[in-house]
């Protein structure tokens, strides 16, 4: 079995009484993606920033490629690139001076084909020589993810890529994103926009109050928690739902024209429920299904539902 | 050890101060000249000679370590305090760079603007003064390991600031009280019994002297002293700043 990348044992960091990470053990495998969830406060920038030293521990492991970082801090970070949550910016240099000085950082040569690489990807080709206080906040963060990978790094965090970052670009990004894992890149993933982790993430880990409540493939995730919202659409406007119609859970919208459904992952609501409605005597006019959404999970997880 | 990425923060943090040089290199400038013409033309009516240096000639060697403390210990203390601010200190706590080299790095930067500003007050001393230059090797040797020393309190002086007021605590309260009281512009052997004691536990005091003895040769103390001084001084800060920035000191929480 491969070394996980990214080995967390038993990591603990308190602030005073404060405890900000509580006994967290996680591996994170090469080539992944690996989407860390959980609302503000809950240990998602504290658990990078104690990797990324940034942040000292209290108490645990961190190995990094298998290295101890109690036993060489410095070695492993040659292979790790960091994506910020904050926004920073050297005001004195340009772009490609940023990512020249970032590549010395890591020990390298400046490397102008890759630079040109990073800031097309980024879309930063057109502001590659603009100092970076005229840069929008956009074009700011998305110079943050060209620093966090121009040294190659073989394992990326993004701490909130792509907050502020508009639509197609964010696409853009999640496009670039794959195309690290299949160069066998392993990337660490939080965000609040949680369809970026459902379009990205393997596997996602659910942390709060500095806990890892959950940590599980996403697809067999969303199979287990997850709730298929199905819903009919009705010919003619009902006044109220007949009783069998109601008692398998659906509910008329306001203007008595559909019938909403949660289908319980793993139940099959949805011919009794159709059932029911044709019983009813109520023409349906079309039907809708709304795949599971990792957003439910996340709701229920953080509700205490998601134990396995 | 990351040479690269040493040599990388050191080309950094000189074209930090490099691109602004009105604020970095000629301002410091206009106020040594301003000394010159103040406390030069003012004073030398009434002192016309000290240790047998007429008094313009013998503020200069004060006056450029002025200016070497000054700016090398500004630009290090600004940068890092900067960096602190604008959140770019990030990308030196990630990055593979210990601690020696984050001192290299910085410190090297500071140096360089320090004995920059250092020669050109020089320079412009030697416009209202004339120059002489007795000891190529003390001149030197007080003037980088000065420029170091300073650096490095200014090092210091940044990782302890959180707020812009901080910054500005050790130049006002501690550098200016102690330079001014360093016999910049005057010989500590004019001043009375108690004041001349005092004095001796001022380091600033050797330091100046021992640029006095590389460049005009004159001075109050033994030619090895400054440099004795500062080697000792230097070994100091260069541990506090090596053991605050191992320990992350206000850089990681």
């Amino acid at each position: 079995m491969n070394t996980p990348v990214l080995s967390l044992e038993g990591l603990q960091k308190s602030y005073g009484s404060f405890t900000a990470l509580n006994d967290v053990t996680l591996d994170i495998r090469q080539g992944e993606i690996f989407a860390l969830l959980g609302p503000n406060g809950a240990g998602k920038s504290t658990l990078i920033g104690t990797v990324c030293g940034m942040v000292k521990k209290t108490a645990g492991k961190v190995r990094l490629f298998g290295i101890d970082i109690d036993d060489d801090p410095v070695g492993p970070r040659y292979r790790v690139g960091l994506v910020p949550q904050e926004i920073n910016f050297d005001p004195f240099f340009t772009p490609t001076e940023c990512l020249e000085i970032q590549q010395g950082y890591y020990g390298q040569k400046p490397d102008p084909e890759r630079i040109r690489e990073v800031l097309e990807a980024m879309q930063l080709t057109s502001k590659a020589n603009v100092v970076t206080r005229a840069l929008s906040g956009g074009m700011r963060r998305r110079l943050l993810i060209a620093k966090a990978l121009v040294h190659r790094p073989q394992l990326v965090f993004l701490d909130e890529p792509t907050a502020g970052v508009d639509v197609e670009l964010r696409r853009d990004l999640w496009t670039y994103v794959r195309r690290l894992r299949a160069e066998g890149t392993t990337v660490v993933l939080t965000t609040h926009y949680l369809e970026e982790a459902e379009e990205l993430a393997d596997r996602v880990g659910v942390i709060d109050g500095g806990r890892l409540l959950l940590v599980e493939e996403k697809a067999t995730l969303l199979q287990r928690l997850g709730e298929r919202r199905i819903i009919v659409h009705l010919e003619k406007p009902q006044a109220a739902l007949p009783p069998q119609v109601a008692e398998l859970g659906g509910v008329l919208s306001e203007d008595g024209l559909s019938v909403s459904y949660r289908e319980k992952a793993g139940a099959r609501g949805l011919r009794p429920l159709l059932a029911a409605i044709q019983t009813a005597g109520m023409p349906v006019n079309d039907l809708e299904t709304q795949r599971p959404r990792l957003e439910d999970v996340l709701i229920q997880v953080l509700r205490g539902r998601g134990e396995a | 050890m990351n040479v690269v990425g040493m040599k990388t923060l050191f080309v950094k943090e000189v074209r930090r101060f490099v691109r602004i040089p009105g604020q970095t290199v000629l301002s410091p400038l206009i106020s040594t000249a301003l000394y010159f013409v103040v406390f030069g033309s003012a004073l030398s009516g009434r002192i016309s000679e000290v240790e047998g240096v007429p008094y313009l000639a013998y503020i200069v060697p004060g006056l450029v370590f002025l200016g070497v403390a000054n700016n090398a210990f500004v630009n290090s203390s600004s940068s890092i305090f900067s960096a602190k601010i604008q959140g770019t200190i990030v990308d030196l706590l990630v990055a593979p760079l210990g601690p020696l080299e984050i001192i290299v790095g910085f410190v090297g930067g500071a140096v360089v603007r320090g004995v920059l500003v250092g020669l050109l007050t020089w320079a412009v001393g030697i416009l209202f003064a004339g120059g002489t230059l007795v000891s190529l090797w003390l001149t030197c040797t007080v003037l980088i390991l000065g420029a170091y020393t300073f650096a490095l309190l200014g090092l210091i002086s940044g990782l302890w600031a959180e707020k812009f007021e901080q910054v500005n605590f050790f130049p006002t309260f501690v550098m200016l009280p102690l330079t001014f009281l360093g016999g910049v512009f005057y010989s500590v052997d004019t001043l009375p019994g108690i004041w001349r004691t005092v004095s001796l536990f001022n380091p600033v005091v050797y330091l100046v002297d021992g640029l006095r003895h590389g460049m005009l040769g004159v001075g109050s103390f033994a030619t090895w002293v400054a440099p004795v001084v500062l080697v000792a001084v230097s070994s100091v800060t260069t541990a506090i700043s090596y053991a605050l920035l191992a320990r992350g000191y206000k850089l990681k929480s």
